[in-house]
């Protein structure tokens, strides 16, 4: 056989091989986690561990749902807190920022982008908890170490923000300049055009970004961690302490696995974690869909 | 009427416009006829001041919109661009609906007080462009499930809808099947007892079949302007011939 196919085939193989063994990974990881998490699931109905907010592991009570509610906590104020500033930004960048100021702006967010997350968590720790429990907390409750679901939020806010506008400018920039023109031609201003032609135009976009920043947010374990106060209990506002998800699996596997269970219902807590970000995935993918149809 | 004195304009180092003296009359079709990358795109880009957000561009000179200098940083570009509509190469509806697209620049220029007023002028503007007995039960479909043809009617529709005293078409049949093209042609010469159209035409039939008026650019600088017949059958520069002769395109 001629080398140059063989060559090809084999490379063809190999690459086939590769993306089969990416695929897999994530299949085998599904699998791991639930046959760890069995033991668990045998001890206590799918529903007391979902929606039971006893989480005591001596009595072999667990109880997910303070966890759960505390990364649905922290996620959404993340995302409420970036979603607005990262779409005036990219608005600003790409509609009405010189190319000086885009030559700049670029490096400086993928430099943020690349910061360690830790570093966002001694930053919170340093700046954002002092800030909440002297100036926010007093106007609301007696006390507050500033240890919140608040300073969680604004911390993983900031971190998806530059992820967040470094995608919007994409989208955004994807935007043929001859429909900006017919806009303008019309006598729209540039924030009209930017709001209902670019920013229109751009929603499918706008939307799959989101839902990368929100996977992103809610597997963030380090910096939040760091700020959110890590007490069991289901927080009731933005000024309690809150322990999301992978918190809880940071900082306690391989600490008190002597209990028993305790080991499985950590996987369990992974495995929710698993099970979340794809189904938000799914059905992003099919909202996506459904405005891509539409704009056909 | 649009007057252009002594316009000069540069991007970056490049001299794309020289000196350029122009009258466009009113009701009627002037078009620009010039070999690829003599300016005429650019001057068209600069009658409604599109040409600003073109990176690195300067310009010097004067033009008049029925006499106010649209040059001066303090004219009003939003109400300019309202009276001078754009047809472009390509055409590009907006994200929207065939209806939104035609009730968009109504809607921003605040037109209609009453919804239905706004209805019954969208539909009228279909109707000037022959595409609302095509469309009939589709207004609210998306535009871009028009033919390329429709959707190049669709944004002259769109344009006429804010009521320009000008229309800009920048080869606006260039990226049309034949049919289409005759159909959008015929649609320019109707609307030339309304609107003063200028248009850049890459075509010498199309100049010759429908304009009033030719303009010859050549790198830059106008070579020859005048009423078509005179232009077409006796032209006074040697380059106007050589390019209607065909030596150089």
């Amino acid at each position: 056989m001629n080398v140059r196919i063989l060559k090809d085939r084999t490379a063809k193989g190999l690459m086939l091989t590769m993306t089969v063994v990416a695929i897999l990974m994530v299949v085998a990881i599904a699998i791991g986690l639930y046959l760890k998490s069995r033991p668990v699931l045998e001890s206590q109905s799918l529903s007391s561990l979902l929606f039971g907010s006893q989480w005591k592991p001596l009595k072999g009570q667990f109880g997910f749902l303070p966890f759960l509610m505390g990364t649905v906590w922290v996620t959404l104020l993340a995302i409420a807190f970036a979603l607005p500033i990262s779409l005036l930004t990219a608005i600003f960048i790409t509609e009405y920022a010189r190319p000086m100021v885009k030559r700049f702006v670029f490096p400086v967010l993928d430099i943020l982008a690349a910061l360690p997350s830790v570093i966002y968590g001694v930053w919170g720790i340093l700046v954002v908890v002092p800030w909440i429990s002297k100036h926010v907390a007093p106007h609301f409750v007696d006390f507050s170490t500033g240890y919140t679901v608040l300073a969680a939020g604004i911390v993983l806010g900031i971190m998806v923000l530059p992820l967040l506008v470094s995608l919007f400018i994409e989208v955004f920039s994807s935007v043929p300049a001859e429909l900006r023109e017919a806009s303008l031609s019309l006598g729209a201003t540039q924030w009209q055009t930017a709001l209902r032609v670019v920013v229109r135009r751009s929603l499918s976009g706008i939307l799959a970004s989101s839902v990368l920043a929100v996977s992103r947010a809610m597997g963030e374990t380090i910096a939040v961690l760091m700020v959110c106060g890590c007490v069991v209990g289901m927080p009731h506002g933005l000024l309690d302490a809150c322990y999301p998800i992978p918190a809880l699996i940071a900082n306690n596997y391989g600490e008190m696995l002597s209990i028993p269970l305790y080991e499985s219902a950590l996987m369990f807590a992974a495995l929710i974690l698993f099970v979340v970000v794809l189904i938000f995935n799914l059905l992003s993918r099919i909202v996506l869909y459904r405005i891509e149809k539409q704009n056909e | 009427m649009i007057e252009v004195k002594k316009l000069n304009v540069h991007i970056g180092d490049n001299h794309i416009l020289k000196d350029i003296d122009l009258l466009f009359p009113e009701r009627s079709i002037t078009c620009i006829i010039g070999p690829s990358g003599c300016g005429k795109s650019t001057l068209l880009r600069t009658l409604n001041r599109l040409i600003d957000s073109t990176e690195g561009v300067r310009i010097d000179g004067q033009v008049l919109v029925d006499g106010e200098d649209i040059i001066d940083s303090q004219s009003d570009i939003t109400e300019l661009r309202r009276r001078i509509g754009l047809v472009s190469q390509r055409p590009c509806p907006l994200p929207m609906s065939i209806y939104d697209n035609v009730a968009y620049g109504c809607r921003i220029n605040r037109m209609f007080k009453k919804r239905r007023e706004l209805v019954l002028h969208v539909r009228q503007c279909l109707r000037a462009v022959g595409l609302m007995d095509e469309i009939k039960g589709r207004m609210h479909a998306p535009a871009s499930r028009l033919s390329i043809g429709q959707q190049q009617r669709l944004c002259l529709a769109r344009s006429l809808a804010v009521h320009p005293d000008y229309i800009l078409a920048d080869e606006a049949t260039s990226a049309l099947d034949p049919i289409s093209s005759k159909t959008v042609e015929d649609l320019f010469v109707s609307l030339k007892d309304k609107y003063s159209i200028i248009m850049v035409t890459h075509t010498l039939r199309q100049a010759l079949r429908i304009a009033d008026n030719v303009v010859f650019m050549y790198l830059g600088e106008i070579i020859e302007t005048g009423p078509a017949s005179q232009v077409f059958n006796n032209p006074q520069n040697e380059l106007t011939q050589k390019y209607l002769s065909g030596a150089f395109s």
